[in-house]
């Protein structure tokens, strides 16, 4: 049962993102103010802060391959993020100390780059020509104040959760 | 330097790099149905959706239900003005209809562009990284619905479908940037003009109609709807309305820019619809008509 419990919360997070763009209406924080839920990266990190870099880069890239296939129908935009940022982020926690708060932050920090970098691979791509400035003030803040805001609520609970689980796996 | 490249993570990196876009290559060409991995999967996932999808929309139902008994009143008056208007125009569209089709039954024409049927379905997921606008609704092959129909609301038109598994399917919205997503549009007046819906400008929430000579006299709240000649979608669904109007880059033609009448968001029950006209085959057509314009 315990084993299935990970998987499982990762896929709610996974179910929660679309059920927030599909029921929040927009109007809430303006017309002209794009949010773009990262929950699903935000628990990822989290699971690498605390649980350890391999498993943050093995549920990075399997649900990055799944968010690709099922939303996106480009195979490699996420599939490549996800994991990468991860790596990136575990580097970044192995100099600093682990503790709520900088968690935290440094989860912030890998939900912006991961914005940025979907951006440009869109530009890119020429899915969108939205220009930099506008992209930062329609897209970038307002993204970024409610993915804070749910990583504050869930960030204890997340850690909570997650250290248990690093120690069920150092138990066996 | 020879260290340099030994390095283990360097090669992990630019092997993933590769990797990287070797699928977005893959994944970018033009193809006409997804590979059965990849439908595999969103049939799976559709399936686990519309399990949660159902008890979500019941909640969300619930908070609409308050907020609408908030302003019943004011909207039960507004209804009311509206209703005898309504009863006038009904028996007017009844005499106008029933003058069509005996002057249709005269002149032999039995099929228009405008005829479709139409499919009840239902939204149960959203893209929620919102760069590319799609929605994934709970119909799919076994229910008949095929690759670029033509999909709306009660308020007008919203997308089409952009690819079919056997239990879902994946719409991709107007407001998406595709250069590939045109549609044969016609601004309504005196004189219908013709044009391209082709693309979506973000900041100003409205559709692009391209390529309109600069002659052409339009006006601000202008209806437009589909014309049906691109051989997809049947006429007469509605767009929106004519907000701006401005020269293109070269003073040649001119831009309109359209409010969509539908709302992009807030999307819960949509109907696909399906042309009753046949679309002309492939080969009848000259070689121009290689792009997709539906």
């Amino acid at each position: 049962m315990k084993k299935f419990l990970l998987p499982l919360l990762f896929l709610f997070l996974f179910l929660l993102e679309s059920l927030f763009v599909q029921y929040i209406p927009p109007e809430i924080f303006g017309r002209n103010h794009i949010l773009a839920p990262h929950f699903l990266f935000g628990g990822i990190l989290f699971l690498a802060i605390y649980a350890g870099r391999k498993y943050g880069i093995i549920y990075a890239a399997i649900f990055g391959l799944l968010f690709d296939i099922v939303w996106i129908e480009i195979i490699g935009i996420y599939f490549f993020l996800f994991p990468f940022i991860t790596y990136l982020i575990s580097k970044i926690m192995h100099v600093l100390q682990t503790n709520i708060i900088v968690a935290f932050l440094v989860s912030l920090v890998g939900i912006a780059l991961l914005e940025f970098g979907v951006y440009e691979m869109d530009f890119l791509l020429h899915i969108t020509t939205l220009e930099f400035m506008s992209f930062m003030e329609m897209r970038f803040y307002p993204s970024l104040i409610l993915n804070a805001a749910f990583l504050l609520i869930a960030a204890y609970p997340l850690k909570r959760h997650f250290e248990s689980f690093a120690e069920s796996l150092r138990d066996e | 330097m020879p260290q340099f490249f030994l390095n283990k993570r360097l090669i992990v990196l630019l092997v993933s790099i590769i990797v990287l876009v070797a699928l977005i290559g893959f994944s970018l060409r033009e193809r006409s149905k997804l590979s059965w991995p990849e439908q595999f999967l969103k049939d799976t996932a559709g399936w686990v959706q519309s399990l949660v999808s159902k008890p979500a929309h019941l909640v969300a139902g619930f908070f609409e239900n308050l907020q609408d008994l908030q302003n019943t009143y004011e909207e039960n008056k507004e209804l009311k003005s509206r209703m005898e208007k309504l009863v006038s125009l009904e028996a007017q569209v009844q005499e106008l209809e029933k003058d069509n089709k005996e002057l249709r039954d005269i002149l032999g024409e039995e099929e228009t562009l405008r005829d479709f049927e139409p499919l009840q379905a239902t939204v149960i997921g959203r893209n929620p990284d919102r760069w590319h606008e799609m929605i994934i609704i709970n119909k799919g092959k076994t229910d008949g619905i095929k690759k670029n129909m033509a999909v709306v609301t009660a308020h007008g038109l919203i997308g089409k479908v952009k690819t079919v598994n056997q239990f879902n399917s994946t719409v991709q919205l107007l407001s998406a940037m595709d250069p590939k997503n045109r549609i044969s549009a016609i601004v309504q007046g005196d004189t219908n003009v013709f044009g391209l819906v082709e693309g979506y400008d973000k900041e100003k929430k409205a559709l692009l109609i391209k390529a309109i000579p600069s002659g052409v006299e339009i006006k601000k709240g202008q209806n437009v709807i589909t014309s049906g000649l691109g051989g997809v979608f049947p006429q007469g669904l509605q767009i929106g309305k004519v907000i701006e109007v401005k020269p293109d880059q070269y003073g040649l033609n001119q831009t309109a820019l359209v409010e969509p009448g539908a709302d992009f968001y807030d999307l819960e029950n949509i109907i696909v619809i399906t042309r009753s006209m046949a679309q002309p085959k492939e080969e009848d057509m000259s070689g121009e008509g290689k792009e997709e314009d539906l």
